[in-house]
């Protein structure tokens, strides 16, 4: 079966039960956006499946195979890859030291470090992606906040990844970068990826999802097609 | 244009306002003694700095990576003793000795890197109980007192020179080449420096943070195990005293260099720079005769102010 599922999957923290029974499937070539309110687990699932956290209970299926080392590389590895809610850059770092962290170029014995060869590719592989990033060379911490998601986005397409898992990637950005996101949403689902959005721009999320799962304390409160639901049914759903 | 170069790179304002320091103390200590330029003066500033620096390029893996470590001069002065030991009291070959001794440096950076995991307490912390635990173990080793008498094929290979540069000083460059190769041409140099510029990107991306933490400490161990085998070719002997307070003059070399104090940048070259201007300093107030107190005041001055400019000269 191709794409990402979700079987009994249960987190807590301590004593809070964050994500309760997820059994849920991700087509490939499918756009699902996540909504619902703060704390709701969005993100916890998320890093369930990118492999940041491991679940308690059951069991993350990649193309029907069981992804049993829970761990950020192997998820990776597989062709899993996230954009994290704060990003998780190195801001001291410049901008193509962010795009290959955990994926350098190296020569010889794999352990030194090819520059010119990560430079020429990112600046290639960003041209096709039509992401625009003004100087590769900068520490990312001095580039703008909208600038900075460009970076932590480029990080996550920049490997052809099979399922691309987006937490609020369009939340510092404005009018203008917010719409080339979802043009990149949508080139990546033609390409046969799965895509999970979590917004709360709920205008953003009509615009791409096929799908949208409401979740409600840990638990999917509601799985629908997106164009049978209207956006004033989701709000609802978000605050009831 | 001047300007604009130097504020677009903070490491190259750091090297700039170090070299500044470097050349200020040059200048005012050569009109204070005539004695300051001289080469044997020079010389002499090189082999004194020679020690801290490896134990510096050690320590500017440790700050790259977030981290702070206290034992490295605990470490240099079990490792020297213990090397001492070996080739007097237990009659081993100056080939398997030296590397012997080395690799305890090495040992005991593993340990402490694990430590820190195991524990997940902060650094300085766990370095603190190694600083005692190897001072305590070089104390025992050598029953609290120097160990004299090195055979005198170690002496002389100690004191001699390849090609007219003192071995002492051959030793810092090569680790110096080494440190410089392995933190901005290697896989693990940039991970350390990942690890301390966000340890979260770090695991997001699949560098594992344990091993990476256990890498740095490893180096710097080796590196203190370097210093503590150079120091007691210096002074033919093994000394459980040796190096009082060295960690705190290399992390102050570090800091005056240029690295971020929480870790993500830090230079070799600008530790070097950093190792020179203590190195002239000490050297410049023996010159006028100034107390060691009042030295030891001095270094803790210029660690406080370096400590002040990074943070003035970097928004983090
Ligand atoms: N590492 C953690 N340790 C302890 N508790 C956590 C951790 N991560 C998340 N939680 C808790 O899990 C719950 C869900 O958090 P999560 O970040 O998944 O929510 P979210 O739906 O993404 O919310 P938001 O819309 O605000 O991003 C919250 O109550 C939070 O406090
Ligand atoms: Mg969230």
């Amino acid at each position: 079966m191709n794409g990402l599922t979700l079987h009994h999957i249960s987190k807590s923290f301590g004593s809070v039960d964050v994500l309760k029974q997820i059994t849920t499937h991700f087509d490939a070539g499918q756009v699902t956006a996540i909504v619902g309110d703060n704390g709701a687990g969005k993100s916890t699932l998320l890093k369930l499946m990118a492999g940041i956290h491991a679940p308690d209970e059951g069991q993350i299926l990649l193309d029907g195979e069981v992804l049993s080392k829970r761990c950020p590389a192997d998820h990776r590895r597989r062709g899993i890859d996230m954009v994290y809610q704060d990003l998780a850059i190195a801001k001291q770092h410049d901008v193509v030291t962010n795009l290959f962290l955990g994926r350098e170029i190296t020569r010889r014995w794999g352990c030194f470090l090819n520059r010119a060869a990560m430079r020429k590719t990112a600046q290639r592989e960003l041209d096709r992606l039509g992401i625009t990033i003004p100087d590769l060379n900068r520490p990312v911490g001095v580039l703008s906040g909208g600038q900075q998601q460009a970076v932590a986005i480029a990080r996550a397409v920049l490997f052809n990844p099979k399922v691309l898992l987006l937490d609020e990637p369009t939340a510092a950005l404005a009018a203008r970068e917010v719409e080339q996101v979802l043009i990149l949403i949508r080139q990546q689902k033609q390409q046969g990826r799965v895509v999970i959005l979590v917004s709360h721009r709920l205008n953003d999320v009509f615009a791409v999802a096929d799908r949208l799962l409401v979740m409600h304390q840990g638990r999917i409160k509601l799985d629908t097609p997106s164009e049978a639901t209207t956006l004033a049914q989701i709000v609802e759903h978000i605050v009831g | 244009m001047f300007a604009r170069i130097l504020t677009q790179n903070p490491n190259r304002l750091s090297l700039a306002q170090c070299l500044f320091f470097l050349a200020a103390l040059g200048v005012f200590f050569s009109f204070t003694s005539p004695y300051f330029l001289s080469v044997s003066n020079i010389n002499n500033i090189l082999t004194a700095s020679a020690v801290i620096g490896l134990i510096a390029v050690g320590a500017t893996f440790v700050i790259a990576s977030g981290h702070i470590d206290l034992s490295s001069a605990a470490v240099m002065a079990l490792c020297g003793t213990v090397c001492a030991w070996g080739l007097q009291k237990g009659e081993w070959s100056p080939w398997i000795a030296l590397p012997v001794s080395v690799s305890l440096g090495g040992v005991c950076g593993l340990v402490t890197g694990f430590l820190i995991t195991l524990t997940k307490a902060p650094s300085f912390i766990v370095s603190l109980g190694m600083m005692s635990i190897a001072r305590a173990a070089a104390y025992i080793v050598s029953h609290g007192m120097p160990i004299y008498g090195l055979p005198d094929n170690v002496i002389t290979g100690g004191q001699g020179a390849i090609a007219s540069v003192p071995v002492p000083v051959l030793l810092l460059l090569t680790g110096i080449f080494l440190g410089w190769v392995l933190l901005t041409q290697t896989k693990f140099g940039l991970h350390a420096l990942i690890l301390g510029d966000s340890v979260f990107a770090a695991e997001a991306t699949g560098i594992s943070a344990n091993r990476v933490r256990l890498k740095v400490f490893g180096v710097a161990g080796l590196y203190s195990g370097m210093a503590g085998v150079l120091f007691m070719l210096r002074t033919n002997a093994g000394d459980p005293t040796a190096g009082q307070s060295y960690e705190l003059i290399a992390i102050t070399a570090v800091i005056l260099g240029g690295a971020n104090l929480f870790g993500g940048r830090a230079t070799i070259i600008g530790t070097m720079l950093g190792v020179l201007c203590l190195g002239v300093l000490q050297n410049g107030l023996n010159l006028l005769a100034v107390s060691t107190y009042y030295q030891i005041l001095f270094v803790g001055m210029v660690l406080l102010a370096a400590a002040f400019l990074s943070r003035v000269g970097y928004r983090r």
